[in-house]
């Protein structure tokens, strides 16, 4: 992929572009898991969301390896994707799919809690008022939320970022091919390319800077209103 | 419309059977005695254990016969405690969220926003964020929000109560108006005796889940059952009535009652001939044995004690004076006076002490 040739705007690209894609991709799944946690309660809950929230405090490389045995050559579903030419180990998909797995939880926990904020009365009053489910979930729900939603899509953006241990298990560390920032920044390290290693980390930090602070502006924002 | 259901509570079972058909149905009742239950079960938004619920002889709830219409398709309109106003959408948006709801009532379907926003004095504030709205003013919103889905039935649930004194008793008049210009009936959910008194048709009195009172407000409320339910509440009586002149320069109107008997209450503004409500409290009701002379109070009404009922301590008389006016006195002035069934007396009343709705 003669694209991602080495570069670090390349780099740095490709990290933005790939933790995005991993973002949108988690996003409808965290906001319908969120949502059906935060207004009903079933048995076993507690157990299912542990389980969700599990790659949070698991260590990254440990959560790597799972998901290298669940997606490579050798086991069923990496065999069946394999026949159908779709790749994931030791490859860009390899990135994505170890940035959504490792960002899902803090996407969950914070569209989860900002559903719990939003009066459940305010969507019965909806309902009152001849409003269809889904009508009262994307004009009431979603919009009463989204602070939340956003807040929770920036953060799971720079844990996507940051990204290190999981996706050098899937993905290896290829220049041009699976190098993320944080990889990069590792190879230089180990390279001794202290220049480059610092170009890195000051885009990293200012990037980080950049998500935490409009997400802590944005809920900020919220409890103002 | 006939409602019986049974609902499980924490510490009692809400069990209800009534058939009312009312203008205004006040359900009154202590603070937790399972009001705001009701209305939600009548609305769809809670579950029942078993009963039925039956507008207009259409079944909306059956357990016997698995009839459950969920809340959007029940044509009914809810007014909660606190408003529930949509925060993110503007008056507007919040005005028009159920106004694209076909209706099923006839009445209904005259409703026009214009009128609506007329009645309740709110087209100022259409373009306004939810959030910059005053409590009464916020009220006033989920009101025209819920009259505007055109339902077939309004739930009220103590829209006055979250307001101070002040306030409510600017909000109240709003309340009437929307009884009186919308043919739509209403369940008001209260513990305010005044606004059972001002507002409803019929009463359901409920205690501990339980209906231990119902009928038309002034009776239901008058028997000693009701009143020993009510030790705080001060008993008001409220007459209809239609505005005869008013002198601005006296500072004075004069309204006639149904009967013909005439008062004087304070100036109001209004145009001669409009009708009106106005209340005065059973305490701001001086009783007199002889015809008084050389007072100050312009309000004299000679009648006769129809009923002396007693519960601790305070005394509470009915006296027929062209209408009935309940009085309330202590126990010691009752013996005092001789106060007995079938005396003729004469009611004091001063014009500053009546309200105008």
């Amino acid at each position: 992929m003669a694209i991602f040739s080495f570069d670090t705007w390349q780099v740095t690209i490709f990290s933005l572009v790939v933790g995005l894609a991993a973002t949108l991709l988690i996003l409808p799944f965290g906001i319908a898991l969120a949502y059906l946690f935060a207004r009903n309660e079933w048995p076993l809950k507690t157990l299912l969301e542990t389980f969700l929230l599990l790659p949070l405090v698991m260590p990254p490389v440990s959560t790597g390896l799972i998901l290298l045995k669940i997606f490579g050559r050798r086991s069923p579903l990496g065999r069946w994707l394999y026949d159908r030419g779709v790749e994931i180990v030791f490859n860009w998909k390899g990135v994505l799919i170890a940035m959504a797995v490792m960002s899902f939880p803090l996407l969950f926990r914070s569209v989860r809690t900002s559903f719990a904020e939003v009066n459940p009365r305010l969507e019965q009053i909806a309902a009152t008022l001849g409003a269809s489910p889904p009508r009262i979930f994307f004009v009431v729900t979603i919009p009463l939320a989204y602070r939340g939603i956003v807040a929770g899509a920036l953060l799971a953006f720079s844990r996507a970022l940051g990204e290190f241990g999981a996706t050098i298990l899937l993905a290896g560390n290829i220049p041009g091919k699976t190098q993320t920032l944080s990889l990069a920044i590792y190879n230089f390290v180990q390279l001794g390319k202290d220049t480059e290693a610092y170009t890195l980390l000051g885009i990293t930090v200012a990037l980080a800077f950049l998500f935490v602070w409009s997400s802590e502006w944005l809920l900020r924002s919220g409890t103002k209103a | 419309m006939h409602l019986r259901c049974r609902i499980p509570l924490a510490s009692f079972a809400l069990d209800i059977d009534a058939t009312f058909d009312a203008k205004v149905t006040a359900i009154f009742g202590p603070s937790g005695s399972g009001k705001t239950t009701l209305l939600d079960a009548v609305a769809g938004l809670r579950p029942i254990e078993s009963g039925e619920i039956e507008i207009n002889g259409a079944t909306i709830f059956s357990s016997a016969r698995r009839i459950h219409q969920p809340a959007r398709s029940r044509g009914i309109g809810y007014v909660p405690q606190e408003g529930a106003l949509f925060s993110h959408l503007s008056v507007r948006r919040n005005i028009l969220f159920g106004a694209g709801r076909a209706s099923t009532a006839e009445a209904a379907r005259s409703i026009e926003l214009e009128h609506v926003l007329d009645i309740l004095e709110i087209g100022s504030l259409l373009n306004r964020p939810v959030t910059q709205l005053s409590g009464g003013e916020a009220q006033r919103v989920a009101l025209a929000r819920a009259i505007l889905s055109k339902p077939r039935l309004l739930l009220l649930d103590e829209p006055l109560a979250a307001l101070d004194i002040g306030l409510k008793e600017r909000i109240l008049p709003y309340l009437a108006r929307v009884r009186d210009e919308f043919h739509i009936p209403m369940i008001y959910v209260t513990h305010n005796l005044t606004e059972v008194l001002t507002l409803a048709n019929w009463v359901l009195m409920i205690r501990q889940g339980k209906l231990v009172a119902q009928g038309v407000p002034k009776e239901a409320l008058r028997s000693t059952s009701a009143m020993a339910e009510l030790p705080d509440e001060q008993f008001e009586n409220v007459l209809t009535a239609t505005l005869v002149e008013s002198d601005a320069a006296a500072g004075r109107s004069q309204v006639r009652l149904a009967s013909g008997v005439e008062l004087f209450i304070p100036y109001s503004p209004r145009p001669a001939n409009s009708p009106c409500q106005v209340r005065v409290s059973a305490d701001d009701i001086l009783i007199s044995t002889q015809r008084p002379v050389g007072i100050s109070a312009t309000n004299v009404l000679p009648g006769t004690i129809r009923r002396i009922e007693s519960v601790a301590g305070e005394t509470m008389l009915t006296v027929f004076a062209g209408e009935e006016f309940f009085v309330g006195l202590t126990s010691p002035a009752v013996a005092r006076l001789g106060l007995r069934e079938n005396l003729p007396v004469f009611l004091i009343i001063k014009a500053r002490s009546f309200r105008l709705l």
